[in-house]
């Protein structure tokens, strides 16, 4: 296949990616909105009977070591807070795409969620750092759905890992994702984009995964968003969290200083909070503390 | 076949085992101290994540392996209570590095790797330890084991393989 050829498959398996649950669809919706409740949350979750279950599920799990079996939806909800809840319903919705093996990105299975919840966890603690209020629900579920591309166009990268690795190497690209453009004609950014606007996800959400490594193209009202997932995923990277071969293969945007305020010290804190959050997260979705490879 | 260690972020083994072999996986910024005390045949190895630990004094208690300052002092406590009998420790001590990986176009503030890696110089050096084999920088996600009875160190990473140090 020419790059032409390949970025029509591209395009079409993007087209082939089934679409997400309403229930799921208006959970991130909620989670974008400033004012919302927890009940809010409930009202959808308990009518969709999948989500209700595994949710329980999760709550009644080992890692949150409860006395009491927790049974009714409305007191699982509260106990596990809205971005776990969130975490959970996209772990349920997309598992196929976050979970997978990525051959195309040199990463075993689950490598992929592990990178997106440490870029959750990041973006929610940066977004207090931005100059303007970001909505730190949003940039969590924003930092959740970034890569989301990655699950698509990975199938059509086989073999190219050690390849790009080299190209980059020789200073061929300026970053993984320009390797990306080359060989399919877009990028995982781009390709999630497509995918989030098949999903009709709400109107933040698509111009944050787009420019996750191009934050200066973004929009200028949703920059400091933008700014915050970019950097939040930086931040996974540098702590060992990428994805694959494309770890720390990514330019930092140094404008983001107008946007966010960070001082040296206060990142070494934001990846201190980081860490501790993302311990007790991971112990929910793989049964006890991490310390399984995070990326071998 | 080998028993594994494995060391977290923040954490540290010693080990003088012979069939084990301490692990540490993805170090990204943070850096991997290995301390080979040939001597008494005691490995020890460290996954520091930053420099100083003057931003979360109260983590010190329960992770002291989390900061440079305060990591290298508890792990070369633990080896001279392991490697006992008392002595100097620098004498016959070999000590490697690695890790401390940078985001490409850093700019001073995300430049942790490069400053987790000068931080354990400054320490290292004045004890008589100044690493004699670095494999640090550069913008990749390194995986470390030490084998205790042989001291071979292994790195890794995604797309380049293994190779030893």
């Amino acid at each position: 296949m020419n790059r032409q050829e390949k970025e029509i498959a591209v395009r079409q398996a993007i087209k082939n990616v089934p679409l997400i649950s309403s229930a799921v669809a208006r959970l991130l919706e909620l989670s974008g909105e400033s004012e919302h409740g927890i009940a809010e949350i409930v009202n959808i979750v308990k009518y969709d009977a999948v989500l209700t279950a595994q949710i329980l599920k999760v709550v009644n799990s080992a890692a949150f070591a409860r006395k009491a079996e927790v049974y009714s939806i409305d007191h699982a909800v509260s106990l596990l807070g809205e971005d776990m809840v969130v975490g959970i319903a996209m772990s349920e919705a997309a598992g196929l795409l976050f979970d997978k093996k990525l051959e195309g990105y040199a990463a075993e299975a689950g490598s992929l969620w592990r990178h997106d919840l440490k870029t959750a966890i990041a973006a929610k603690i940066i977004a207090g750092h931005a100059r303007t209020e970001v909505n730190g629900d949003l940039a969590f579920t924003c930092g959740l759905l970034h890569d989301l591309g990655k699950g698509v166009v990975s199938d059509f990268l086989k073999k190219t890992p050690q390849k790009i690795q080299q190209a980059m190497e020789q200073k061929k690209f300026p970053d993984y994702a320009a390797a990306e453009r080359a060989i399919l004609g877009l990028d995982h950014a781009e390709a999630g984009y497509e995918l989030s606007l098949n999903w009709n996800l709400p109107a933040p959400l698509p111009q944050a995964i787009r420019f996750h490594h191009q934050p200066a193209l973004a929009d200028e009202a949703l920059k400091p968003l933008v700014y915050t997932i970019h950097l939040a995923d930086i931040v996974a990277m540098m702590s060992g969290v990428g994805t694959g071969s494309d770890a720390l293969q990514y330019l930092l945007d140094t404008a983001y200083e107008s946007y966010i305020a960070l001082s040296s010290d206060e990142l070494a804190a934001v990846m201190l909070g980081v860490e501790q959050e993302y311990s007790k997260v991971a112990g929910v979705f793989w049964g006890k503390e991490e310390e399984a490879p995070e990326c071998a | 076949m080998a028993k594994t260690k494995i060391v977290g972020v923040g954490e540290f083994a010693v080990s003088k085992d012979p069939e084990e072999v301490i692990k540490t996986f993805a170090l990204g910024s943070c850096v991997a101290v290995i301390f080979l005390h040939k001597p008494t045949r005691t490995v020890g190895l460290i996954h520091v994540a930053l420099p100083e630990s003057s931003i979360s004094p109260e983590i010190v208690r329960d992770r002291p392996g989390y900061f440079a300052d305060t990591g290298i002092h508890a792990i070369l406590q633990k080896m001279a209570a392991i490697a006992m009998p008392p002595g100097s420790l620098a004498q016959g001590m070999v000590v490697k590095i690695a890790g401390g990986a940078n985001v490409m176009d850093t700019n001073n503030t995300f430049n942790i790797g490069k400053r987790n890696v000068l931080a354990l110089k400054k320490i290292l050096w004045p004890l008589g330890m100044g690493p004699v084999t670095e494999d640090v920088g550069g913008n990749i996600s390194r995986t470390v084991s030490v084998s205790v009875g042989t001291g071979k160190i292994v790195l890794s990473s995604p797309t380049k393989g293994e190779w030893e140090i």
